[in-house]
């Protein structure tokens, strides 16, 4: 997958923050912070194709039922899509 | 005119974890003493040969070690500012150094510089926002107030900034020489749709003209006090004024003059809790305007100098008489203003205690005039 925007990833003391830099500035002028899961999910994104892999990584890291996976990861990479991050 | 200036809930949240947990979130690096504009009210401004008189400014590398180990520690939010950091040479070194860091960047600037080379630059790769300083609404203010004429010019650089979507605010200091010009400046930033942070306190610039605490080129404090009310007058409706008499009046009111604590409160801002301001020549204060409590990072550290400068923060008490005054809830002292008007935190700062009650009494007053009209 890939991000299309230029952000750089930065922890402040537990939370995981994106701070965007270049045009993305011009586009997206503030701070994205993570929750836990976005922050899992982002660091995978871009060594993985396709949705069903990060929703595997996300049964294998946490103990959650199939359906609720799916539905989180579902959501977090269509957050990143309707920002034009994805 | 965007009329709010509302910070993100995201800064707010940072800076409450940095105050628990005692991180440095915020920066203001004052990259140059130097500018080309010279204005009586200035706290900072030095020529170049004063610069190089007092040991001058620390080179891009410095500036970039100590952005480097701030962030390590937490930093996130840095403010560019001196002078006008836009003379320095290398100031493009030192900008792209700490965005790299993952820095989110703003930049005092005079703006007359932001134009051919530099402009496109900033275009390709702009801060999270420009404040800029308006000086007046004219040439012929700016020459009065800065010695260069160049109104139309800065205006033009904003319009450029804008026109390709960098986020301007700007900062007005109303004085002796640009006060008639402040309808014009508010019609301005209409025009540009910017919003505008007004202010006709200015400190005393004790940093350059020494321990002359309490005096500067400056309106009276009644004086400063009825031009804060024109700005209001001017752009708020009739509704929002008549809102702001009336808190005003009710901060006062339900707050009578009581018995003082037996001791001033602490700071009660961000200095030197969850940000620092490091000087042109290293030093590392809470707040641009005071000349202490100061560290040096460059000597013993940055974690020793920020431990240090927040334990001595933590030490500072503004006066006990505040404590007990009918005014506190809409007096804008602060422990800057007390150092810079007293030369002491606990010392007791009349001019605003003076500016603060006309600015009530002024208020009211012109309330009393609009809903007569």
């Amino acid at each position: 997958m890939k991000i299309r925007k230029e952000l750089i990833r930065r922890e402040i003391a537990g939370d995981v923050i994106l701070v965007p830099v270049g045009g993305t500035v011009l586009e997206n002028n503030g701070l994205f912070a993570l929750n836990e899961l976005g922050a899992f999910l982002w660091d995978r994104l871009e060594s993985v194709e396709d949705e069903e892999t990060l929703v595997q990584a996300v049964l294998a890291e946490y103990e959650v039922d199939e359906a609720t996976a799916r539905t989180d990861t579902a959501q977090f990479l269509q957050k990143l899509r309707e920002m034009e991050i994805l | 005119m965007q009329k709010s200036n509302i910070e993100p809930q995201i800064a707010t949240y940072l800076h409450a974890k940095g105050r628990r947990l005692g991180l440095p979130i915020a920066g203001n690096f004052e990259l140059t003493a130097r500018c080309n504009f010279n204005c009586p009210m200035c706290y900072v401004h030095l020529s170049d040969e004063q610069v190089r008189q007092q040991g001058g400014e620390l080179t891009a590398q410095q500036w970039l070690q100590i952005a480097k180990d701030a962030r390590d520690r937490g930093m996130i939010f840095a403010l560019l500012t001196g002078g006008e950091p836009l003379v320095r040479r290398d100031f493009f070194e030192i900008y792209d150094g700490m965005k790299k860091l993952g820095i989110l960047l703003s930049i005092n600037s005079n703006g007359s510089l932001l134009r051919g080379e530099i402009l496109e630059r900033f275009l390709a790769d702009p801060p999270s926002r420009f404040n800029i300083s308006l000086y007046g609404g004219s040439n012929a203010t700016y020459e009065k107030m800065c010695g260069r004429p160049v109104y139309a010019q800065v205006k033009e650089n904003i319009r450029a900034l804008r026109k390709a979507g960098v986020d301007v605010s700007l900062n007005l200091s109303i004085t002796p020489y640009n006060l008639q010009d402040i309808e014009q400046i508010y019609r301005d930033a209409v025009e540009l749709d910017v919003n505008v942070k007004a202010s006709s306190y200015m400190y005393p610039s004790i940093r350059v003209n020494g321990e002359q605490y309490g005096s500067g080129n400056r309106l009276s404090a009644e004086e400063a006090a009825a031009a804060g009310v024109a700005w209001d007058a001017i752009r708020f409706s009739d509704e929002e004024f008549r809102q702001r008499a009336e808190n005003m009046k009710n901060l006062v009111m339900n707050n009578p003059d009581g018995c003082p604590m037996e001791e001033g409160e602490g700071v009660r801002c961000r200095a030197g809790t969850t940000s620092f301001w490091m000087t042109w020549d290293g030093r590392m204060l809470p707040c641009g305007m005071m000349t202490e409590p100061v560290v040096r990072p460059l000597e013993v550290g940055f974690d020793a100098a920020w431990q240090q400068l927040r334990e001595a923060t933590a030490a500072i008490r503004t006066p006990k008489e505040c404590t007990g005054c009918a005014y506190k809830e809409v007096c804008g002292a602060c422990a800057a203003v007390c150092y810079t008007e007293t030369g002491r935190f606990d010392g007791q700062p009349t001019y605003i205690c003076r500016k603060t009650k006309e600015t009530v009494r002024c208020t009211a007053q012109t309330l009393a005039e609009r809903e007569k009209r």
